[in-house]
């Protein structure tokens, strides 16, 4: 229930962002370019700063974009140890990003920025907002660099660093509850882990099944994507039947288009033919999770796992499967997925376990 | 009607519970057949018999022997309908338990079946718990036939605490210990000399990071006290200090995805050094400044942006007396990350990734570790580099054929023909027959001896390895389960490596063991397979062969010490001697000398060098490779004057690099 109400808040911030950008004079503020807008040189970037590129107004904390900064939802969020975070897209005026498929990433055109900026809205002792880090993906010369901003503790600047970082925090959930933490920000090698398939850097998210979803615009409620097409930010002539992810949280869902959902957006960058992990026998991508043996039904793994654990997942037993013991595990050897999670998501490992258990019994 | 009969339940229940429920209240059985009701009881078993996680409720019951016999306890019965249970057997005291046995499945289904020998007068301790379900079952105990040793191995259970990742000589008295650690404590059984172990906490400051992707092990400061390395985020170096009676812990500020982590002389200055693989950036390792302080680098030994870095083994592939860098790599379909690499020590310090001319395929091969050994006994190291998805293929044995050149001879040698896959493959010969096997993949692979290998299934899956008995063959632990290798008429030898201007195990010496059938070589290595620490003792199996004409050992100083005709079926300690080099047809350089007198000195002993001796640590090394002093040099002499009577090595570390010489103390 605490990421449901964490999801509307997210709704409501937006919301409101998109709000600001019709009503306000854009005034600005500390470190934006003096000219105002975004200026992305791709033979200077990554900037040094975050505050450089212009992307946003007024304070950066703030967050506010600047005109042609495009906030955009998912349908299903990666978990990164119950942070919020922020996305943004900015296309270079003129050019158009467009569809490939519905389970990969849009097109995008030279020059193109999204950005991820993940936030505790709570930490302590102040109770304040604490944005950690913001994440560039950068398309230049036809590839994505990457350019990892770190925020200073004033929360005034974000500075390029692709060393990494661990920050130790407290932050208080909806529910009052403090949760000690270390937040890890990632180095540029941990940043390919995930977004690299084939030995080619790839964005994530952004792929058509996954942006398929009404959002509420300042002027009515509007599918994301023909907003786009309408703005002139993607091509049109996308198809009309996008195979669509459920939302992980949706409990008019079920279970398993749900779980299949959840292990897409967390999981299927690495378990894809060509992804981190390629080589187990995982498929977790939503177009391939359909089959139950890419979701490891009553397949055993390649190693021994533990006794007692024989097989990705045992149906009918969530105790026995590798899967949710996997899921369940906060032990860095152990945990999956391997990076952005240090804590348990708890709603998560109940799905996953509802739904091993819904399975007949049928492992040999 | 029904509520009166539910409340009643539940009462039973509860006193049932309280019967029960914890090792305290355990019931007396006797061979018969008993009704769980439930998994209710608050003290869950510990420890662990089964291998597996722990639970969080126990039902507890307790039998005295009457003779001495084998009994049986089993849930395998048709009224239990599958049920799943977990059972512990238990030697010992109430808070002191010692495991004798557990199953979890043996049985059809999800039951247990466990067969145990019990001695008259004993009270053993028979526990389940709720791993997998509370729910109520029917437990038979009975007679039982003895159970016949699986593949030669039988299991022993033995204390630890925490991860059970490194079986390796603690205290230097040439005997494997098994050691287990968490976060703040190391846990050693020491082994002892009459056989047995016995079990010490050595607690320590929180460390940073635990061994949760690989433990290494080695004397980094030559103190005589092996020390640990915790492959984490990040690495933390346990220190033992110079009582061998606790650690001093010191973590490391960088950020490493650890995978394998190895000891090794990287710069070949006498000081052991640390090499971590890195999972998602270049490798990394620590240069010992041989100060207590080390030196990180990044980069020069697999600079793949992206990792894919796993299963490292530093070993000298090309004889050449340098040591080389294999890396395992791993990685999605058609990422240059998985590319193995064989970096070559071109001996001057840099070193050159050779493996496409060597004939490793530059393939999208999948594994995490490669097990090196010299499988035909012909004088150089080949390779078996385990599978562990067979997405990219299947395993690779590649022949040794000199000229910095492998020949793919998979097929036909019964690798090609071999299911299992693993992240851990490693090179032992387990039944001593001179030929070295292959343990991974949920099977050993027996050397036949001609470059094949035929398949025996083992009851225990890969862990640290050791010799956990001294009785000369290899053994496996598996968490608190140490399988002992029963053995056979095979004869062995034990070397064990004690460098004195070479780091303080040897490692990365090449051991060499001539017998009338011929050489076998073994190389030193801290941190084989993918996760665990194995011994650091070379062991050899001979066979029938009676007799070892010569035990060589190449230390990486470039000294090569021999030990005619030694006896077989004994552990030989080899020390590095300057003073005995035998430049046997290599090539050498004149070394810088140490001389030393007067011989045999009383309470002073005066050095002389052609390089500069001020400012040098000294240490005076007994004939077990122990420090038994670290003497401060006054104008050119050292104060002997407490040693005992006896022959000791001095060692100079000079700014130049570091001397020795024998001296007799009078």
């Amino acid at each position: 229930m605490a990421k449901r109400s964490a999801f509307l808040l997210v709704l409501l911030v937006v919301a409101a962002f998109i709000g600001c950008r019709k009503d306000e004079a854009i005034s600005l503020g500390d470190g934006v370019p003096s000219g105002g807008g975004p200026v992305v040189d791709l033979d200077q970037v990554p900037y040094p700063l975050l505050s450089q590129y212009g992307f946003f107004v007024g304070p950066l904390a703030d967050m506010r974009p600047a005109p042609g900064v495009e906030p955009y939802e998912v349908i299903t969020p990666a978990f990164g140890d119950y942070a919020e975070k922020y996305r943004f897209m900015w296309i270079p005026p003129g050019r158009k990003a467009s569809y490939v498929a519905d389970g990969q990433a849009l097109d995008f055109p030279e020059g193109t920025v999204l950005m991820k900026a993940p936030f505790y809205r709570r930490v302590l002792p102040g109770m304040g907002r604490q944005i950690l880090d913001t994440r560039l993906l950068i398309r230049k010369n036809g590839t994505w660099i990457f350019a990892e901003y770190i925020w200073n503790e004033e929360q005034t600047e974000a500075v390029l660093d692709m060393q990494g970082k661990n920050v130790p925090l407290t932050w208080v959930d909806d529910d009052g509850q403090a949760h000690d933490e270390i937040f890890r920000i990632p180095s540029s090698g941990e940043c390919m882990a995930c977004h690299m398939k084939s030995g080619e850097r790839i964005a994530i998210s952004l792929k058509p099944q996954n942006l398929n979803r009404v959002v509420d615009y300042e002027e009515g409620p509007m599918n994301q994507l023909a907003k786009w097409v309408a703005q002139g930010y993607l091509e049109s002539g996308y198809p009309s039947n996008i195979e669509t992810v459920a939302r992980w949280d949706d409990p008019d869902e079920t279970l398993e288009r749900r779980v299949r959902a959840y292990l897409d957006m967390n999981c299927s960058h690495c378990h894809n033919e060509g992804g981190f992990c390629g080589y187990r026998s995982m498929r977790f991508a939503w177009q391939e999770s359909a089959d139950p043996a890419h979701l490891g039904v009553c397949i055993p793994p390649d190693d021994p796992f533990e006794p007692g654990v024989q097989y990705i997942v045992q149906a009918g037993n969530a105790q026995r499967s590798m899967l949710y013991v996997r899921l369940s595990s906060t032990d860095e050897a152990v945990r999956m997925p391997l990076m952005e999670r240090t804590v348990r998501h708890e709603e998560a490992i109940q799905l996953v376990a509802d739904w091993i258990n819904s399975l007949p019994p049928d492992c040999p | 009607m029904k509520r009166p009969l539910l409340l009643l339940a539940l009462g039973f229940s509860a006193w049932q519970a309280h019967a029960q429920g914890t090792c305290a209240t355990a019931v007396n059985t006797v061979l018969a057949t008993y009704y769980v009701a439930q998994v209710d009881g608050p003290e869950a078993p510990t420890p662990i018999c089964t291998g597996g996680s722990t639970a969080t409720l126990g039902r507890w019951y307790k039998y005295t022997a009457t003779m001495d016999t084998v009994l049986m306890l089993t849930t395998d019965l048709a009224q239990n309908n599958g049920t799943d249970t977990r059972v512990h057997i238990y030697t010992g005291t109430c808070g002191n338990l010692t495991c004798l046995a557990g199953d979890d499945d043996s049985g059809s289904g999800y039951s247990s079946v466990v067969i145990f020998g019990v001695t008259t007068g004993t009270t053993y301790y028979i526990a389940f718990d709720n791993r997998w379900t509370a729910s109520g079952f029917t437990f038979e105990l009975r007679y039982a036939p003895p159970p016949p040793p699986i593949g030669g191995f039988t299991p022993q259970y033995v204390t630890t605490n925490g991860m059970a990742y490194c079986v390796v000589d603690m205290d230097g008295d040439g005997l494997d210990d098994a050691v287990s650690v968490t976060a703040t404590n190391i846990n050693i059984n020491y082994q002892l000399p009459g056989g047995g172990f016995t079990n010490v906490n050595r607690a320590t400051t929180q460390a940073d990071y635990t061994p949760s992707w690989s433990l290494c092990a080695g004397d980094l400061d030559g103190n005589g006290y092996t020390d640990l390395v915790y492959a984490g985020s990040g690495v933390t170096f346990m220190l033992a200090n110079d009582d061998g009676l606790g650690f001093t812990e010191l973590s490391q500020p960088e950020y490493i995805f650890c995978q394998r982590s190895n000891m090794v002389d990287i710069n070949n200055d006498g000081e052991l050094d640390l090499f971590v693989c890195h999972d998602v950036q270049p490798n990394v390792y620590y240069l010992n400044n041989g100060d207590g302080t080390w030196s990180w680098h990044q980069g020069g030994l697999g600079d793949q942006p992206d990792g894919g870095n796993y299963g490292s083994i530093w070993i000298d592939y090309n004889n050449d007396g340098n040591l080389d860098l294999f890396i395992a790599k791993c990685r999605g379909a058609g990422s240059p990350a998985s590319i193995d690499e064989l970096w070559r020590n071109n001996g001057d310090g840099t070193f050159t990734n050779v493996a496409t001319a060597a004939n490793f395929m530059a393939d999208y091969h999948q594994s995490w570790s490669a097990a090196w050994a010299d499988f035909d006994n012909d004088g150089d190291l080949d390779v078996m580099i385990g599978t562990s998805s067979f997405a990219g293929g299947g395993h690779k044995l590649l022949r040794n054929d000199g000229n910095d050149v492998f020949t793919n001879v998979t097929a036909g040698s019964g690798f090609d023909l071999f299911g299992g896959s693993s992240i851990e493959f490693i090179a032992r010969d387990f039944d001593n027959d001179g030929y070295v096997d292959v343990l991974g993949g949920g099977a050993l692979m027996r050397n036949n001896g001609d470059m094949t290998f035929t398949m025996m299934l083992v009851p225990c899956d890969n862990g640290p390895t050791g010799d956990l008995n001294n009785d000369g063959f290899v053994d496996v632990q598996n968490g608190n389960t140490i399988y002992m290798n029963g053995g056979n008429d095979n004869n062995w030898v034990k070397v064990i490596t004690k460098g004195t201007i070479s780091n303080a195990n040897g490692i990365g010496a090449r051991v060499e063991v001539m017998t009338p059938a011929g050489k076998q070589i073994r190389d030193i290595v801290s941190g084989d397979g993918f996760r665990y620490m194995s011994t650091l003792t070379a062991m050899f199996g001979l066979g029938q062969q009676t007799e070892i004409t010569q035990i060589t050992v190449r230390w990486p100083s470039g000294i090569i010490n021999v030990v005619n005709n030694p006896s077989i079926n004994s552990t030989i300690t080899v020390i590095e001697d300057e003073t005995q080099d035998v430049a046997m047809g290599v090539p050498t350089t004149v070394k810088p000398n140490l001389t030393v007198y007067p011989s045999p000195a009383r309470t002073t002993l005066y050095l002389n060098s052609t390089r500069e001796l001020a400012g040098s640590r000294i240490s005076i090394i007994d004939l077990t490779g122990k420090v038994v002093a670290t003497p401060t040099l006054v104008e050119h002499g050292i104060d002997i004057s407490k040693l005992a009577e006896g022959l000791y090595i001095v060692k100079v570390e000079t700014a130049s690099g570091t001397l020795s010489a024998r001296f007799v103390k009078e």
